[in-house]
C-alpha cells in the first residue's frame, strides 16, 4: 500500500508515483483481455484521473495555504468550456489549448488570489463560490456555449507537431496521456510541498503574522497557492473535455466543488499519495463497487447512499485523513501486542 | 409605479422564502460553527413527505404542510443525534465534509422512497387582488406574512427568552456556555430540528412554482449561504436583512437591466461588496490572537 501510493515515511515517494502511473495505464490492456475490466469502467477511471488532478490543486491551497474554495468546479468548467471553444471554433491542436487554457484559469486564479487578500476564511470560501455561481451563469446564458444543454465536441485530442506531423489520439492512449498528465501532477505537488516555497506556504497555513513577521511574503504565498490550484483545476477541466467530449453546465454545480473538498479531507491534507486515494474513494468506488453489488447494486440512489455514508464514516474516524489509516493500524496493533505482553507478565 | 409595487411584492415573497432557509444555515453556522451545505436536501426531503402525505390522504395543504413541518423536526434531531452530536470535537472543515456527505445521502434517499417524478404541490390560498395597480396572489400575500411572522417569532424567542439566551450563549462560545450549565448538545439538537423547519417551510412556499423534485431547493441553499455571507456571521439579523436585500436586487437588476444576466450581474455586486466590507455588512471585525 505505502509503495503504491507513494509513501508517509520520510523517504522517496517518486518512485511510488511512477509504479502508480504504471498500474493505472495498464487499465486499456484490461480492458482488452479480460472479461472482469468493464469497457465503461475505463471512463470511471479516466474521471477519477482527471479529479485527482483537480484534487491535488485544491490541496495545495487547503493543506498548504490553508485557505478554502469552493469554487474549483467553476475553474474545471472553465477548463471544459476554453477547450472546447478553442478546439472547434479555433481549431487550435492539443497542447496549444491545454497550455492557453492553463493560462487562462491561472490568471483568474491570480484575481481571486487578489481578492483573498481582504477577504478571509468562512467569507473567502463563499466568495469562491461566488464566482464559481457567476462562471456557471456565463456557462448557461452564452449561446456559444450551447446554453443548458451543453455542447459536445470531437473526441479525443489531436496532436500536431508545427503543423507538419499530425495524428489523432484513440481513446486508450488519450486515457494513458491522462494518467501522464496526473504523474507530473503529483510530481509537481510533491515537490513544491518540499521546497522552499512550499515551506514558506506551510509556515502562513500555520500563523500568517508569524510567518510575515520572518520575512514570507503573504501576498506572493496567496497568489501562489491559488494560481496554482486553479492552473490545476484548468488543466484538469480541459483533460476532462479532451476524453469525454461533452460538458454542460449544471455538471460544475457546488456538489462538485464540495466532493473535491471532501477529496482532500478524505485522504489527508498535505498528502499526495492520500489526495490520490480519497479521489479513488469518492469517484470511482460507488460506480465501481457498490453500484456492482447484488441486490444493493439494483436499487436506484444506493450508491449515492453508500457514498455519502463512506464520507461521513471516514471523516468522524479518520478526521487527519485515510493516509494515516496505516500508521494507526500499526499503532493498534503494537498496543494490542503490548497488553498481551503485559497480561503475560503478570499472570 | 405599479411595476415597481409588483417588482416589490414579487422580491419579498421570494425574499422570504430565501429570508427562511438563511435563518436555517445561520442557526446552525453559529451553533455548530460549520456551514450546512445538507440544509437544502432537507428540505427538498420533508417537501416530498408533505407531497405524498397530501396526494395519498387527499388532506388540506395546511395539514401536509404541518405534517411535513413536524417531519422535519424529527429528521433534524435524527441527524444531529446520529451524526452531527459525534462531531462536537472535529475541526469545522470536516463537519462541513459530513454535511457534504449527508447531501449526497439525502439526494439518494430522495428517489428510493418518493422516485425520480416531481410532483405537484399546491398555493394556500388561490385568487388575487389588486394593490397600487399591482396584482397580488393570496398565496404570495400568504407567503410574505408567513416570512416576517416566522423571522419575527424566531427573532423575539432568541433575543427575549431563556431557551434564545442559551441559544445566544452556546453561539457566542460553546465551551464556555456549557461550563455554565447550558446544556448544549440540547441547543445544537434543537438548532438542527428547528433549521430543518425552516428549510422545509422555505421548500413548501417554493413548491408550487417549481414542482418538488430534487434540485427545487439548490439555488435557495446557494443564496442562503451568500445571504450568510453578505450579511455578516456574527448576527442572526444581518444574513435575513442580506436576504431580502438580494432578492430584491435580483429582481431589480432583472427589470430594469438585463433578464439574462441578473443573476451573475448580482454576484459581481456581492463581491464588490464583499471587497468593501470583508466581514459582511452587518459583520464586526474579529480580531485574530497572534
Amino acid at each position: 500500500m505505502n509503495k503504491v501510493f507513494g509513501t508517509i515515511k520520510k523517504t522517496q515517494p517518486y518512485l511510488g508515483f511512477l509504479i502508480l502511473g504504471g498500474i493505472l495505464s495498464l487499465a486499456p490492456a484490461l480492458v482488452a483481455n479480460t472479461q472482469w475490466f468493464l469497457f465503461a469502467w475505463l471512463t470511471i477511471f479516466a474521471g477519477f484521473v482527471v479529479y485527482s488532478i483537480a484534487s491535488l490543486g485544491m490541496n495545495i491551497l487547503m493543506g498548504y495555504g490553508g485557505l478554502a474554495s469552493l469554487g474549483t468546479a467553476g475553474f474545471m468548467g472553465l477548463g471544459a468550456y476554453l477547450t472546447m471553444v478553442l478546439t472547434v471554433d479555433l481549431g487550435l491542436s492539443f497542447f496549444p489549448v491545454l497550455i492557453l487554457t492553463i493560462l487562462a484559469t491561472t490568471v483568474l486564479g491570480i484575481l481571486v488570489g487578489l481578492i483573498s487578500l481582504r477577504v478571509e476564511g468562512f467569507f473567502l470560501a463563499i466568495a469562491t463560490l461566488v464566482i464559481a455561481e457567476m462562471l456557471r451563469q456565463v456557462f448557461q446564458q452564452m449561446p456559444l456555449l450551447g446554453g443548458h444543454a451543453g455542447r459536445t465536441m470531437p473526441a479525443f485530442p489531436t496532436i500536431s507537431i508545427f503543423g507538419i506531423a499530425e495524428w489523432t489520439l484513440n481513446r486508450n492512449q488519450t486515457y494513458i496521456m491522462l494518467v501522464i498528465f496526473l504523474v507530473i501532477a503529483m510530481f509537481v505537488t510533491q515537490l513544491l510541498f518540499k521546497s522552499a516555497t512550499g515551506r514558506a506556504l506551510s509556515a502562513m497555513r500555520g500563523s500568517e503574522s508569524a510567518a510575515a513577521a520572518m520575512g514570507i511574503s503573504i501576498f506572493r504565498g496567496r497568489l501562489l497557492a491559488f494560481a496554482l490550484a486553479s492552473g490545476f483545476a484548468g488543466a484538469a477541466g480541459s483533460l476532462f473535455m479532451f476524453f469525454m467530449p461533452f460538458t454542460n453546465p449544471n455538471h460544475w454545480n457546488l456538489v462538485l466543488s464540495l466532493f473535491i473538498f471532501a477529496v482532500v479531507v478524505i485522504g489527508g491534507v498535505r498528502s499526495v499519495a492520500g489526495t490520490v486515494l480519497g479521489a479513488f474513494i469518492v469517484f470511482a468506488v460507488p460506480q465501481l463497487f457498490i453500484a456492482r453489488l447484488p441486490i444493493i447494486g439494483d436499487i436506484s440512489g444506493m450508491d449515492f447512499v453508500f457514498t455519502g455514508v463512506l464520507i461521513i464514516v471516514v471523516v468522524l474516524f479518520y478526521p487527519a485523513g485515510l493516509v494515516y489509516m496505516p500508521i494507526s493500524i500499526k499503532n493498534g496493533i503494537t498496543k494490542l501486542i503490548n497488553k498481551r505482553k503485559k497480561g503475560g507478565e503478570t499472570a | 409605479m405599479s411595476i415597481f409595487v409588483q417588482i416589490l411584492f414579487n422580491s419579498l415573497e421570494a425574499g422570504g422564502i430565501y429570508a427562511l432557509a438563511t435563518l436555517g444555515v445561520i442557526l446552525i453556522f453559529r451553533t455548530s460553527s460549520a456551514f450546512n451545505y445538507a440544509q437544502g436536501v432537507i428540505s427538498m426531503f420533508c417537501a416530498f413527505i408533505a407531497a405524498n402525505f397530501l396526494h395519498s390522504t387527499g388532506m388540506n395543504v395546511w395539514v401536509a404542510t404541518i405534517f411535513g413541518l413536524f417531519s422535519a423536526l424529527l429528521v433534524g434531531i435524527f441527524i444531529d443525534r446520529v451524526v452531527i452530536s459525534r462531531t462536537i470535537n472535529l475541526h469545522s472543515v470536516s463537519k462541513q465534509i459530513i454535511t457534504l456527505g449527508l447531501v449526497i445521502v439525502f439526494l439518494g434517499l430522495a428517489p428510493m422512497f418518493f422516485g425520480v417524478d416531481p410532483m405537484t404541490y399546491p398555493r394556500f390560498a388561490h385568487g388575487a387582488v389588486t394593490v397600487a395597480g399591482a396584482n397580488i396572489t393570496h398565496g404570495a400575500i400568504i407567503n410574505i406574512s408567513i416570512g416576517i411572522m416566522v423571522v419575527a417569532i424566531l427573532f423575539f424567542v432568541i433575543q427575549k427568552t431563556k431557551w434564545g439566551l442559551a441559544v445566544r450563549a452556546t453561539a457566542s462560545n460553546g465551551l464556555v456556555a456549557r461550563l455554565m450549565g447550558i446544556p448544549t448538545p440540547v441547543v445544537t439538537m434543537g438548532a438542527w430540528a428547528i433549521a430543518a423547519a425552516l428549510g422545509t417551510l422555505a421548500a413548501v412556499m417554493r413548491a408550487p412554482d417549481t414542482m418538488v423534485n430534487l434540485v427545487m431547493m439548490d439555488s435557495i441553499q446557494i443564496t442562503a449561504l451568500l445571504a450568510c455571507v453578505l450579511g455578516g456571521l456574527g448576527t442572526f439579523h444581518g444574513p435575513v436583512i442580506a436576504a431580502y436585500l438580494i432578492s430584491l436586487g435580483r429582481a431589480l437588476v432583472a427589470f430594469y437591466i438585463s433578464p439574462t444576466w441578473s443573476e451573475a450581474i448580482i454576484y459581481i455586486l456581492i463581491l464588490l461588496v464583499l471587497m468593501f466590507a470583508p466581514n459582511g455588512i452587518f459583520g464586526k471585525k474579529v480580531l485574530k490572537k497572534v
